[in-house]
């Protein structure tokens, strides 16, 4: 299979992507690289730390002392400052690096990450949680713009050998936001299956083919299962939304917004990490 | 080769434990560390989990120094944050306990390990003080919009030993002062490198060899 990555879509840059370290800034941060990663780091803690209070709020759970509005009103500013942290770093970073993210499948997922995220949490995310969970018609416009956006960024990650392991942290996460925001009976029939799945998935990946070389049969494998969790995780997560919620006060659509807009940022972050162990 | 306990230890940990017999038989420490991806999920999840832990105690410690949700009770902000921290500090636990497993005496002689512990120990013993000495007045400021001095100094405390472990963490992996290498005196003493598995090795010693040669 074709190799996704941005030489694919940009044959020709390859001379101008390898002359970026050359540029200024690069040439000046690249011998501070490690510091210029921290202030990466630090400004993603402080986007994801909003985001999820942000977003779990719109789903029901953390300060709902609060209504969605006034979680926004004094998380926005420094969400914002997160953002422009990672941007701003990421841009020095990325010029200084610039080559290895032109071959790189996972800085496809990131960048697809990044778009579908600010298109989320500035189209869709936010306004709704202004609004106190109402999703106008602009949210939805923006919530489907950048849910694509990401999907299609998802796809991507989903297209290495095995899966590219990155995508586990994606569902992993999305595994520990169902844990929190199900309820009573449905959060203990999750969780249970979640972790039969879990046993037979090792099963059959140490037991059944030992081999980890066995690619031909661990990669289909691999697939099979990626599936099996993102249908029972998001499975759990729709019922929640739909059936089994008792706070009917914030609508689904809402909801659904607030998980996506969690797990862009997630997805954004994961493929980050990915890119050095391509 | 280090004699004393805490790297035998730590070398035990690192080659013996889990070793069956034969040549190509490997402890389970080494089986962790050239597992296909196992290593690779367990150190993208430390860095994720940073996303809920330290994303979130930021926002506790903006709360005590008043720099957001002036108008919430710091406790609500405490009570409904503080569990989604503490979930994400048991997964950071978890997954860096299983980190140090898979190199215990690369990160035993580390300068950037050794420092990054003890701002994590600075900043659990400024949670001790918190909780035992600051928040006993807690009822009488809990809703103000700006909490006193003591606790703003825990929150700035708070906020500049975990931007330090993050920094000092993502360090690590470089090897600007790495045992076995030509380092500074202090660099090897800190290290304790003359126990590690490469030794320690002078850079003014290399100087002295180089000026020899000229």
């Amino acid at each position: 299979m074709t190799k996704i990555n941005f030489e694919l879509f940009f044959p020709a840059l390859r001379p101008w992507v390898m002359n970026l370290v050359n540029v200024w800034p690069a040439y000046i941060v690249k011998p501070q690289y490690a510091n210029w990663e921290v202030l990466h780091i630090v400004s993603l803690t402080l986007l994801g730390g909003t985001a999820i209070l942000m977003n779990l709020r719109l789903i029901g759970r953390g300060i709902t002392e609060e209504p969605p509005s006034e979680i926004y009103r004094n998380l926005r500013r420094w969400q914002d400052l997160g953002i422009v942290g990672i941007v701003v770093s990421g841009v020095l970073i990325g010029m200084a690096n610039a080559e290895k993210l032109y071959d790189s499948t996972a800085f496809v997922v990131k960048m697809c990450a990044l778009a579908g995220g600010v298109v989320l949490t500035y189209g869709a995310s936010r306004p709704v949680a202004r609004a106190d969970g109402a999703v106008s018609t602009s949210a939805k416009l923006w919530f489907v713009v950048g849910g694509l956006i990401w999907l299609a960024g998802l796809l991507v990650f989903a297209t290495g050998t095995l899966i590219n392991v990155g995508l586990y942290h994606v569902i992993t996460a999305a595994a520990l936001i169902v844990l929190i925001a199900a309820q009573a009976r449905l959060r203990w029939i999750y969780l249970i299956g979640l972790l039969v799945i879990v046993a037979v998935h090792q099963w059959v990946t140490h037991v059944t083919y030992g081999d980890p070389f066995d690619l031909k049969h661990l990669d289909p494998v691999n697939k099979v299962f990626t599936w099996i969790y993102v249908v029972w995780i998001a499975g759990a997560a729709l019922t929640q939304t739909y059936v089994a919620a008792r706070n009917k006060a914030t609508p689904a659509l809402a909801k659904l917004i607030a998980w996506s807009t969690i797990l862009v940022w997630v997805t954004g972050a994961a493929a980050g990490r990915w890119i050095a162990f391509e | 080769m280090g004699d004393s306990l805490i790297n035998q230890f730590l070398t035990w940990l690192q080659h013996g434990l889990g070793k069956g017999s034969g040549d190509a038989a490997q402890s389970w420490s080494e089986a962790l560390l050239g597992s296909l991806n196992f290593w690779g999920i367990l150190e993208g999840t430390h860095l994720l989990a940073l996303m809920l832990f330290a994303g979130t105690i930021f926002v506790v410690d903006l709360r005590l120094l008043g720099a957001t949700f002036r108008k919430t009770p710091v406790s609500v902000v405490s009570d409904r944050v503080l569990p989604l921290t503490i979930a994400g500090f048991l997964i950071l636990l978890a997954t860096g306990l299983a980190l140090f497993y898979a190199k215990p005496m690369f990160y035993y002689h580390n300068l950037w390990f050794r420092a990054k512990m003890i701002f994590l120990v600075l900043a659990m013993i400024n949670i001790a003080v918190f909780h035992s000495q600051v928040q006993r007045g807690q009822s009488a400021w809990d809703n103000a919009p700006t909490p006193p001095g003591a606790a703003r100094t825990s929150a700035i405390i708070s906020l500049v030993s975990w931007f330090l472990v993050i920094g000092l963490g993502r360090f690590i992996p470089y090897d600007w002062f790495e045992c076995g290498k030509p380092i500074p005196h202090w660099a090897n003493v800190l290290q304790d490198c003359k126990t590690s598995e490469k030794g320690a090795y002078e850079k003014s010693a290399q100087i002295a060899i180089k000026g020899a040669r000229s």
